[in-house]
């Protein structure tokens, strides 16, 4: 297996809930609305979506409550059975597992953060962290070793004796995030998690899982209602509604060219120059490269705001970190996306 | 309220509610006042047209069940067997009968300074004074070793039954068609007269302690099943992800995440099934269970007043601990030590209770009276207490008291009540049940009663139990008068709801046999002393449970009463009162189903109701007619169960309390 | 105490040499204790007999009816207090299904009929006599009676008859059922704080003896057939026109295993016989003296060497 590979690949997933689902599926005229299957009598969880996350990516799913969010990623664990379409987990066709192969999948590979914490209230921060450990049958020393490893690395030394109802929020999600790195998962599904903390620590967390990120490099599907957090945090983003996939892009790329009128409605009070990068508005070189100092391709356009308004030249030069050209930036069109259009 | 129960129901189709009830009533009346021109079968059920259910069911017991199947010799081989072993082993420990592992009896102090370092773990000085205290009362008043047999028999009732209800809420929870045919049987369960499995308990499982635990066990595992299936279905959803995401096989699921999620109300089953145990100490003495409930019925026919009661303080102390320490073992939860705190620290309250139990095991070595207090040692105040009850009756204000209710309540309101119902034709009976579970209720309340009267008018004892339901209507009702104006008085400040619940606990607790004995003595044995020994009872859960509704309504609401210039009276009766009426409405219901157990108890006074049959049927082997009694009784109960919980249900869905 | 009575038993085993009464099994002896005090007494008695006697004893709290069905099954070993009028009847419903054995009478007789405490003299003093009862119903009037007199019958199960009674010999009386025997000590003990005139259904040998002095009522002497035959009595039209029999049986039953079981103890069993007098003792240290009954039980068998100690040595 290549990393070119997708990690989580689902192709036409269906998730219906009603009497007889499978069924109905069957008999189904291909198109139906979510409105017009609602008045069936069934509601469409997940609604033929297709989308794959490759080795090392963040995909944001955001949506509003009941789009469906959080149920496709239930999927991708096999928490809930899909209707139609199929899953693949490393290459590895969920649906197929049996019991056992479930649970050493799920013991092996994934790792799952809760909106709520999803704490055992009857055991204390350690135990809580070695849970998917000694599930797993391993003995009590390596998985007591384990879990302070993880605890230390979440910045929790020192609480390991406390029971979740003494820790705060932001302290008891610093668990449950430990927990479901215990296992040392490939896949890591976050499920909202910072959405039960205040803004404050909201920020903190993020900060905190970012830095996370960088030294763990997992594949994460991370789950969202606040499109600021998806925007700050993705690597792409997916957005649902009524459970299907309205638009799975990068942020820039939803940003500037929303697909449907319900994502065009969410970019709207969105400050797009903090959001866009020079990369994405970089053009191919037409011709000769116009002259003097280049824009760096990671910054956004914000972050380049004083320099586009102070620049007198038309197009400027795009340049990656290593400082080769990687094309050329219309000011106009950056100026745009900073200032919105004149209309 | 009347608009309240048909506003709901608006939406059947047809008449409207108000008009079906109003013509069923009507069709009663007209029946009852044409009784003298009716034809004989539509006043009572003919002898000719009642099936012999008696006989059938005895059939199906002696043949099919002990003859045929030998379902019998299995439960005898339980009870003489594993059973009696584990009884042997309880009862060897605490009082020191003749049975293996011939260690006991432990010395009263022992045991005393056990319960109170666990009363202190549990909730500081005061547990610990309320467990130790209870046993040291006990040792003092020379009841040590038949109150040790009572709890050598219930140490093995409660776990037994705690283990079943929780395998068989687990199943509930489990499967769902297992729920759906579990319900039934314990709904009957818990409106089941005990007398009636008292008699299968002593032929299943042999007379004495072996049918007493049996009993015991069967009437306490209902509540254990309700609450374990309970806390299973409401552990998060979250949780239950949490532990499928990291990879739980199934029992692993449930013993790791599902049970220690569900801890609180598990526990709180625990506490109802040691409650119901107790409840069953005196009952299960008819049956042979020895001890504390035995020995009160000894001293109630030898009229030894003052010693009863001892024994019913007891009951209640030991009741009132165990409530209490289940209560507090409910809302312990665990502390975190710091690390590297040493081994004795972590386990301090064990080290105290093993220290405690082996000092005073050696101490009780060389000093006697910390073993075993003799009956000359003892401090009780038997006597003494006989000649105060005596003295207080003998008071003439007391009397004329008495005499004066005696004759008013007997003669003009209990005994015309009771005529007037035993008149009325027995069609218009049910017709009338029929529209006030309708009215109440709705639809299927109504079904539900008009089958069951008309099994209980089948079942040949139609008039005995017109005269149980009867006592019970009129003590519900006169209870009433008592318990809600306590309730709303009590539930004005925090200070008098504690006492009055306090009390409330007590009452509940307290032997209701002890009553029985000063109630004759103030009205004789009359209606009156019925009804009131019933009042005593049913009064507990109305106050209570009027002091919980008014006092849980919202705060805002009551502050916008206030804000509005509402009066007391004005915020009472319009604000508090309606919000409190579906929960005070669970307290009613309540106090029917205490007054038809207690009413079964009140056939020792003398009465001539279902509970004086069942009574006798004691005392031989008429199986049979025991369960056709008890049957009645339970349709009664569950007719009243069924019609108020479904009001109580829609009237807080419809004021958004659930 | 338990101890104390070990010890003497072994020391007594010796001392009366224990000959062969190793036939006897092992397994305890079940002895039935009932909810009155002569009963509780009289078994503890005869326990302590038997325990000297070699045989293991134990106590089992039992429903006085539904003993015998216990009986049959061998559950309960044997019965110390059949009484004719109270337990007659069951005794002979369980003779007749079988696995019951009559082992014998007591020299005690039972009597129970209607019954009034000494006070009640004060008010109707023709007593005992059924006719001057009837001729001062009113001073028995309560409030539910109107101008009739109350009597307090036994609970409906023990089947006394009160009713019939009463109409056969024409007496102005109501006849209430109480539920219980201690309905009945409680209505006794409410009246004698004012001394009130009442009259209640009540039996002897008891323990009422010696709280409350007081009398049977003289009805006309039981004949037999008086509850089977109207012409019997002095109502030629009626059932139970008399008083019950003053002289009623009181006897020992027995599991019909317990002869092939227990030998010796079934042997000691057929020997027992109490005496009104020892039976009103025995309820006496329990009432009066409150003892607890296996104290009482001691005391007794101190006091009263020579009534037991032939039925042990000769036991063989």
């Amino acid at each position: 297996m290549s990393d070119s590979t997708p990690v989580i690949s689902c192709k036409n997933v269906w998730k219906l809930f009603g009497p007889n689902p499978k069924q109905y599926l069957a008999d189904m005229a291909p198109g139906r609305s979510f409105d017009e299957i609602r008045a069936d009598g069934y509601i469409a969880g997940v609604k033929d979506v297709s989308v794959e996350v490759g080795r090392g990516e963040m995909l944001v799913i955001m949506g509003l409550s009941g789009s469906g969010k959080s149920t496709l990623v239930r999927c991708f664990s096999r928490l809930h059975d899909i209707t139609g379409g199929t899953i693949e987990v490393d290459g590895q066709d969920i649906g197929e597992l049996d019991e056992n192969g479930l649970i050493e999948m799920r013991r092996n590979k994934m790792g799952m953060v809760f909106q709520s914490f999803g704490l055992l209230p009857h055991r204390t921060v350690l135990d809580n962290v070695a849970f998917p450990l000694e599930m797993r049958g391993q003995d009590r020393h390596d998985r007591r070793e384990r879990a302070l490893e993880v605890i230390k690395l979440v910045g929790l030394e020192g609480r390991e004796e406390y029971f979740p109802r003494e820790l705060s929020g932001g302290q008891q999600q610093r668990v449950g995030i430990a927990r479901s790195l215990a296992i040392e998962p490939d896949i890591w599904f976050l499920d909202e998690p910072f959405s039960a903390l205040d803004p404050l620590i909201r920020r903190e967390m993020q900060d905190e899982f970012l830095r996370l990120q960088e030294m763990l490099g997992k594949t994460i599907v991370f789950i969202t209602h606040d499109f600021d957090e998806a925007l700050r945090l993705a690597d792409r983003i997916a957005i649902m509604k009524d459970g299907a996939v309205e638009q799975c892009d990068t942020p820039d790329q939803i940003v500037l060219n929303p697909q449907t009128p319900y994502v065009e409605k969410f970019t709207e009070e969105i400050e797009k120059s903090r959001v866009v990068h020079a990369r994405v508005l970089a053009n191919p070189v037409n011709g000769t490269a116009p002259e003097g100092e280049p824009v760096r391709a990671g910054h956004t356009i914000l972050q380049l705001a004083r320099q586009l308004v102070n620049d007198a030249r038309e197009e400027l030069p795009v340049a990656n970190k290593k400082g080769e050209l990687i094309g050329v930036m219309n000011r106009q069109e950056a100026l745009d996306v900073l200032l919105g259009k004149d209309t | 309220m009347a608009d309240i129960a048909t506003k709901i129901d608006t939406d059947t189709p047809g008449l409207p509610p108000m008009r079906i009830v109003q013509l069923m009533v009507g069709l009663a009346l007209v029946l009852t006042l044409a009784r003298p021109v009716l034809p004989d079968f539509l006043v009572r059920l003919p002898e000719s047209w009642i099936p012999p259910l008696a006989d059938w069911l005895d059939y199906f017991f002696n043949v099919i069940v002990i003859e045929t199947l030998r379902i019998n010799e299995l439960t005898r081989w339980f009870a003489e067997g594993p059973l009696d072993f584990m009884l042997g082993f309880t009862a060897n420990l605490l009082e020191g009968k003749h049975r293996w592992p011939f260690v006991g009896p432990l010395p009263w102090s022992c045991v005393a300074a056990v319960a109170a370092v666990i009363g202190y773990y549990l909730g500081g000085w005061r547990f610990a004074l309320l467990g130790g205290g209870t046993f040291v009362w006990t040792a003092m008043v020379g009841q040590w070793k038949i109150a040790m047999q009572t709890l050598s028999v219930l140490a093995v009732a409660a776990p037994l039954a705690f283990f079943i209800g929780l395998l068989m809420g687990i199943a509930a929870w489990k499967w769902n068609w297992f729920d759906r045919a579990v319900k039934p049987f314990l709904a009957i369960l818990q409106t089941i007269p005990f007398f009636t499995y008292l008699l299968p308990a002593v032929i299943f499982f042999k007379v004495g302690p072996t049918a007493g635990a049996i009993a015991t066990t069967i009437y306490a595992i209902p509540p254990m099943v309700l609450m374990t299936a309970l806390g299973l279905k409401k552990v998060s959803p979250e949780i239950v992800e949490a532990g499928k995401m990291s990879g739980s096989t199934r029992w692993q699921m449930l013993t790791k995440v599902y049970i220690p999620s569900a801890r609180t109300e598990i526990l709180v089953g625990v506490n109802q099934v040691i409650m119901l145990c107790l409840a069953m100490v005196v009952l299960t003495a008819f049956i042979g269970m020895p001890g504390l409930g035995g020995k009160l019925l000894a001293m109630m026919n030898s009229f030894k007043l003052g010693r009863s009661f001892e024994i019913g303080v007891t009951i209640v102390l030991v009741a009132v601990m165990l409530d209490r320490f289940s209560k507090a073992w409910v809302v312990k939860l665990p502390e975190h030590h710091e690390r590297g705190t040493s081994w004795f620290v972590r386990h301090k309250y064990l080290v105290a209770a093993v220290v405690g139990f082996v000092a005073f095991l050696l101490i009780a070595q060389f000093v006697e009276i910390l073993d075993k207090v003799g009956r000359r040692q003892s401090l009780s105040m038997g006597k003494e207490m006989d000649a105060l009850i005596k003295g207080f009756l003998a008071i003439d204000a007391v009397q004329a008291i008495t005499g004066w209710m005696r004759y008013f309540l007997n003669v003009w309101v209990l005994i015309p009540f009771r005529n007037a119902l035993l008149y009325i034709p027995t069609p218009a009976f049910i017709l009338l049940v029929v529209s006030f579970a309708y009215w109440l209720g709705g639809k299927r309340p109504a079904i539900f009663a008009a089958t069951f009267f008309t099994i209980v008018a089948f079942s040949g004892w139609w008039d005995r139990s017109v005269i149980t339901l009867y006592s019970v209507i009129s003590a519900v009702i006169l209870s009433m008068f008592i318990g809600i104006p306590l309730g709303i008085f009590a539930s004005r400040s925090e200070k008098w709801s504690t006492r009055i619940l306090l009390l409330c606990d007590t009452a509940q607790t307290f032997p209701s046999f002890i009553y029985l004995l000063p109630a004759i003595m103030l009205f004789g044995v009359s209606d009156v002393t019925v009804v009131l020994s019933i009042v005593i009872f049913t009064t507990v859960p109305l106050t209570r449970y009027t002091i919980e509704g008014l006092r849980n309504v919202p705060g805002e609401m009551t502050e916008a009463a206030d804000m509005s210039g509402a009066t007391k009276r004005q915020k009472l009766l319009s604000v508090q009162l309606p919000l409190a009426l579906p929960t005070m409405a669970v307290g009613f219901n309540q106090a029917i189903m205490f007054a038809f157990f207690m009413v079964i108890i009140a056939a020792f006074i003398g009465t001539q109701d279902l509970g004086q049959e069942l009574q006798r049927t004691l005392a031989g082997t008429d199986l049979g007619k025991n369960f056709v009694l008890g049957m009645n009784v339970a349709l009664m109960a569950l007719t009243f169960d069924l019609t108020i919980m479904n009001w109580a249900q829609k009237r807080k869905k419809a004021l958004g309390l659930s | 105490m338990k101890t104390t009575i070990l010890m003497t038993a072994s020391a007594l085993a010796l001392a009366t040499a224990t000959v062969s009464y190793a036939a006897d099994s092992s397994d305890p002896i079940v002895i039935p204790i009932h909810n009155w005090s002569s009963q509780i007494v009289m078994s503890n008695v005869v326990g302590q007999i038997l325990e000297q006697n070699g045989n293991n004893v134990e106590f089992v709290t039992t429903d006085s009816q539904a003993v015998y069905e216990s009986i049959r099954l061998g559950d309960v070993t044997l019965e110390l207090e059949v009484w004719e009028g109270a337990f007659g009847a069951s005794f002979r419903a369980a003779l007749e299904k079988g696995g019951i054995v009559d082992v014998g009478d007591h020299d005690a007789v039972t009597r129970e009929d209607w019954w009034y405490p000494m006070w009640t003299k004060d008010a109707c003093p023709g007593l005992p006599d059924w006719k001057a009862l009837n001729d001062c119903a009113s001073v028995f009037a309560t409030a539910e009676t109107g101008d009739k007199g109350r009597y307090l019958d036994g609970p409906v199960d023990w089947l006394k008859h009160g009713k019939e009674r009463v109409e056969a010999l024409g007496m102005d009386f109501v006849v209430i059922n109480a539920g219980s025997a201690a309905a009945l000590w409680a209505e006794i003990g409410a009246a004698e704080a004012d001394k009130k005139p009442v009259v209640v259904f009540n039996w002897t040998p008891n323990f009422a003896e010696a709280v409350w002095p007081g009398e049977f009522v003289e009805f006309p002497a039981w004949e037999d057939g008086c509850d089977k035959d109207p012409a019997v009595g002095p109502n030629p039209d009626a059932l139970y026109d008399c008083g019950n029999p003053a002289t009623g049986y009181l006897k020992k039953a027995a599991w019909e295993g317990m002869e092939e079981k227990w030998p010796s103890a079934y042997g000691i069993l057929e020997k027992i016989s109490f005496t009104n007098p020892q039976i009103a003792e025995m309820a006496k240290l329990v009432d009066v003296d409150e003892m607890e009954p296996d104290e009482a039980a001691e005391v007794w068998l101190e006091e009263n060497p020579d009534v037991w100690k032939g039925w042990l040595s000769s036991g063989s």
